[in-house]
């Protein structure tokens, strides 16, 4: 600093210290000819000899100049230009050095910049920590982060008093937007007036809603229409301004059409808002009034969400605990709607980060892991360094190089050094997060941005300075101390590394294959629990069936009788499509987030609370098509029309769980919360299905047949022979001469909706087994290094040793033994790693045991095997010492 | 090796330069003389090594200078020993001190 401030000095003020050195000369010239005069000098003479031995005074200046500037940056540039040359002359070491850094920094970095934009950065709400989210949940844990009714939500609200608002919100549905030459399918999420003023949001453009834009319009799960579709005024999210107008700026008062009905654009959210809710393109405002005065869907629809802004200095144990005693007093009065549910409140964080929080810091964990292994190679590596060039330290001390210009010309290697490898894992971190944002995106929560923090960047980049310092300068500065003369005398002799040394190299070792272990562990529970969702079966046949979803709108198909006719025409139309073996229609996709009902069996005290079961309306090839098989009874036929006794297929867990044995078939049930809907007969029951495929057990299922229920969510599901996706244009086609004006949307495999179903799972599972194949080759250049220098500092022993006779066996065995003691020494550590690692790990091995023998033998199996391959190299090098050639060198 | 020999001269006439700053300030002609006296003139500074010496340490913060007036009554630059000057001279000597008697030795032997 202080050279950087002379150097500005001397470039800038260079008039100041140019007159200052002019006078300093002149000064001295006449001095000399005071000095010649008292001498007996004529003056004219002497001025003349003094002028001759100041010699010439430009030239003086300019040396006097470049002497000042040199004295700071001269030795800099030397030093670099030194450690530059060095580093050409050991290229294995400085890769190894620099690429070492790059990888433990550049992990770090990028997963830190994940962790940061999920865990530590604010939701983009105003003063966001003082925002909590209310959950229901099913008591028989079937569904933790569940949907509230109107009528719950209404009273928490009225009774509550730690909230200063609450909002409830709908989860985003799909529209189409458009008329019939430009449609196009967009998220709409319904939502009361005052989310927007809870979450502390303001438009960006325009407004957002008012009281009085309150519409109603909405379907809620299960229930039937409550009346038009009233909604006129719509918000628009940022990103989908740009993407469906173009940013046009004047956008608000624009009228769009939405499912057919126009509608004015009131408001545009900011960039960065994202809703509870996740992505959505339209805001509507809805009225909670209609489904609060219907008796069947004020409790019995569990279909919202609701956030709520605590008062302030309210804390969120103490509104926590309000609502649970709100909710207490709700299940005692209304049993029969709440009795199999609960509430939970959180902060709002917390609910929209989600279950990537236990993933996210174990990547973090391993990220640090990796960087550990890293410093303790580079550590090794400079120290080993250190070491050897005890010669060349000592010959530069004893050419009368200062203890001061050899440490600061290690600074300056390690600097270097930490500077080129800090830089590469700059670019790797960004690369990595680039990548990442197109892997990791549909399993971050929406409000993730992910970029490089600049805290993380400083924290890893301080971390490997500090490495490389400690290790660099604390030897030589140990070295220098040692006299001159004794190292340069000790080095001819040739003694063996010293017992020191060896000691911390060889404690680094260890502590390298206990961190290594334990990463290695880690990716190998997560990798065979993955292995384990991916290839138990999941009861039905996803290979070759394509699937394509359509939503019929409303207005162009107002009755079940309407729908029907279209589930019917499409599946025949279809089925005449060459390559297509069987086709089913049904309301979801299985593996894409399930819908569940309630229900009840027939005869059952009316009061009793329903427990839910995952529902879906299908048609009769459904089971053919998928390949689920039939138990017992049948399956859906032309019998179950429109008008017929209504009919359901269901599970085989299902008629375990809720039946005796054998009394399933053939009961009836109610489906849905109305009490006063039609029974329904049991006609069949199917093998169980894993919707989620990332849950090892099968979810209870009901079925009904499409064409008693034909909703407006339709999928399409196609058994074909060949590519599936061969056939997505004739599927296009098809549709679209049925009904132009409907968009087609998630055409893809089913085995590609289940694939997304674990993107979830797969994620954290490919970064770890990354980060652990990282571990393993540093972990394996950490094992090399530490023979290979074992091996160097007794070549000549070894070559005495074999001269005198000693088989090349026992040379071996010496140092097997030398280093098997510190690679002993991280088993150990590491087998107490594993431990922690399997505990932190458990909540993520669905249905696997937490010690899985396979995945930690296989573990310790791939860390033995990298390090016996890394440690037979200089052990070969040192049973093959030619004692001639080694005893010459002496 | 050239540059071993400048290297190895350099270091002795900051070592001198240091040396003879250690009783007082004194100013650049003052400097040489003082040299020379105590080398029984051995050692000759010439302006053109002495100045650059000079301000290379005074950069490197081992000297501090000033405007003082000369004994004939003009104005000098003056340099002083820094703390840090006194060290270095320290180090310097006990190293050069070192390297001497390694050399005496050598060539004893």
């Amino acid at each position: 600093m202080k050279r950087l401030v002379s150097l500005w000095r001397n470039l800038v003020h260079r008039n100041r210290v140019d007159r200052d050195l002019d006078e300093e000369l002149r000064a001295a010239f006449e001095l000399l000819v005071d000095e010649k005069v008292r001498r007996g000098m004529q003056p004219d003479d002497a001025r003349r000899a003094a002028r001759l031995e100041l010699g010439n005074l430009e030239s003086l200046k300019s040396q006097v100049r470049d002497a000042r500037a040199g004295a700071g940056v001269d030795t800099l540039v030397q030093d670099i230009r030194y450690s530059l040359r060095l580093f050409r002359r050991a290229p294995g070491f400085t890769a190894v050095a620099v690429v070492t850094l790059a990888l433990g920094i550049g992990a770090n970095a990028a997963i830190f910049g994940v962790v940061k934009s999920v865990l530590l950065d604010a939701l983009p709400y105003a003063d966001a920590d003082r925002l909590v989210r209310v959950y229901g949940r099913l008591l028989d844990g079937s569904a933790e982060r569940g949907p509230l009714s109107a009528g719950t939500i209404h009273a928490i609200a009225e009774r509550q008093r730690s909230f200063e608002s609450l909002a409830a919100f709908d989860s985003a549905r799909d529209g189409v937007l458009g008329g019939d030459d430009f449609a196009r399918i967009v998220r709409i999420a319904w939502v009361e007036p005052g989310l927007f003023k809870t979450l502390g949001v303001s438009a960006a453009l325009g407004r957002t809603f008012h009281q009085d834009d309150r519409a109603s319009g909405l379907v809620p799960l299960s229930g039937g229409q409550l009346g038009p579709d009233t909604a006129r005024v719509v918000l628009l999210t940022h990103a989908a301004w740009q993407r469906l107008f173009a940013g046009d700026p004047d956008v608000v008062g624009r009228d769009v059409s939405i499912n057919g009905i126009p509608r004015t654009v009131v408001g545009v959210l900011p960039r960065d808002f994202v809703g509870p809710m996740g992505q959505a393109d339209f805001y509507f405002a809805f009225d909670l009034g209609p489904v609060l005065a219907n008796p069947v869907t004020v409790r019995r629809s569990q279909w919202l969400g609701v956030v709520g802004r605590l008062k302030p200095g309210t804390t969120h144990e103490a509104a926590q605990g309000e609502i649970a005693a709100v909710w207490a007093d709700l299940a005692r009065e209304y049993p029969e709607d709440n009795g199999n549910l609960g509430v939970s409140a959180m902060p709002l964080h917390d609910a929209m980060v989600g279950d990537t929080r236990t993933p996210l810091l174990v990547l973090m964990a391993s990220a640090a892991l990796v960087l550990l292994i890293a410093c303790a190679n580079l550590a090794a590596a400079l120290f080993s360094r250190s070491l050897s060039r005890r010669k060349e330290f000592a010959v530069r001390v004893a050419l009368g190089a200062g203890r001061r210009r050899l440490v600061r010309q290690l600074l300056t290697e390690s600097t270097v050094l930490a500077v080129a490898g800090g830089a590469s894992g700059l670019l790797l971190a960004q690369s990595v997060l680039s990548l990442l944002r197109g892997l990791a995106r549909p399993v971050l929560p929406a409000y993730a941005e992910l970029s490089l923090d600049p805290g993380a960047l400083l924290v890893t980049a301080v971390l490997a300075f500090s490495t490389g310092l400690a290790f660099g300068v604390v030897p030589a500065l140990s070295v220098d101390r040692v006299d001159a003369q004794g190292t340069l005398r000790d080095q001819a002799r040739g003694a063996s590394e010293g017992r020191r040394p060896r000691r911390l190299r060889g404690l680094l070792v260890a502590g390298q294959m206990a961190l290594c272990a334990s990463l290695l562990a880690g990716a190998g529970l997560l990798a065979r629990s993955l292995w384990e969702m991916a290839t138990a079966p999941l009861g039905f046949d996803p290979a070759g069936v394509l699937t394509a979803t359509v939503r019929l709108p409303p207005r162009d198909y107002p009755t079940p009788e309407t729908r029907a006719r279209f589930h019917e025409q499409l599946a025949e139309r279809l089925r005449l499509l060459a390559g297509v073996d069987a086709v089913a229609i049904a309301s979801k996709v299985p593996t894409v987030d399930p819908s569940r009902a309630s229900f009840a069996i027939e005869g059952a005290p009316p009061n009793a609370a329903q427990p839910f079961v995952v529902f879906a309306s299908v048609s009769d090839d459904y089971f053919r098509t998928l390949r689920i098989p039939l138990r017992q009874g049948r399956t859906f036929d032309a019998s179950d029309r429109t008008g017929a006794p209504p009919s359901a297929v269901i599970s085989a867990s299902m008629a375990r769980r809720y039946w005796p044995p054998g009394e399933a078939l053939g009961s009836r049930i109610r489906i849905g919360p109305d009490a006063n809907s039609p029974l329904v007969t049991v006609v069949g029951i199917v093998g169980d299905v894993r919707n989620d495929p990332a849950r090892p057990d099968a979810e209870p299922m009901a079925y009904r047949s499409n064409r008693q229920i034909p909703t407006s969510r339709v999928c399409v599901l196609l058994r074909t022979h060949g590519d599936p996706l061969a056939l997505a244009r004739l599927v296009e086609r098809g549709l679209a001469v049925l009904d132009p004006s409907l968009p087609i949307q998630q055409v893809m495999t089913l085995r590609a909706a289940v694939g997304e179903g674990l993107a979830a799972r797969r994620l954290p599972v490919m970064l770890m087994t990354a980060f652990s194949a990282l571990a393993l080759l540093l972990a394996s250049v950490g094992v090399y290094g530490m023979f290979a220098s074992m091996a160097a500092a007794r070549e000549r022993e070894f070559g005495v040793r074999l001269a005198l006779g000693s088989p090349p066996r026992a040379i071996a065995g010496l140092m097997l033994l030398q280093g098997a003691r510190w690679m002993a020494l991280g088993l150990v550590g590491g087998a107490l790693g594993i431990v922690l690692v399997a505990k932190l790990l458990r909540s993520l091995l669905a249905g696997l045991p937490t010690f899985d023998p396979i995945a930690l033998g296989g573990a310790v199996a791939v860390l033995l095997g990298c390090a016996t391959v890394a440690l037979l190299i200089p052990l070969r090098r040192a049973t093959r010492v030619d004692p001639v050639a080694v005893l010459r060198a002496e | 090796m050239p540059g071993r020999r400048a290297t190895l001269l350099q270091g002795t006439l900051d070592l001198l330069i240091l040396k003879a700053l250690s009783a007082g300030a004194l100013h650049g002609l003052g400097v040489s003389r003082r040299i020379e006296q105590t080398t029984g003139g051995t050692f000759a500074v010439q302006p053109g090594s002495l100045f650059p010496a000079l301000h290379r340490l005074e950069e490197a913060g081992w000297l501090t200078s000033d405007w003082q007036p000369s004994e004939n009554n003009r104005r000098a630059k003056y340099y002083t020993l820094t703390k840090a000057g006194r060290r270095q001279l320290g180090e310097e000597a006990a190293q050069w001190n070192q390297i001497a008697l390694a050399i005496a030795r050598a060539l004893e032997a």
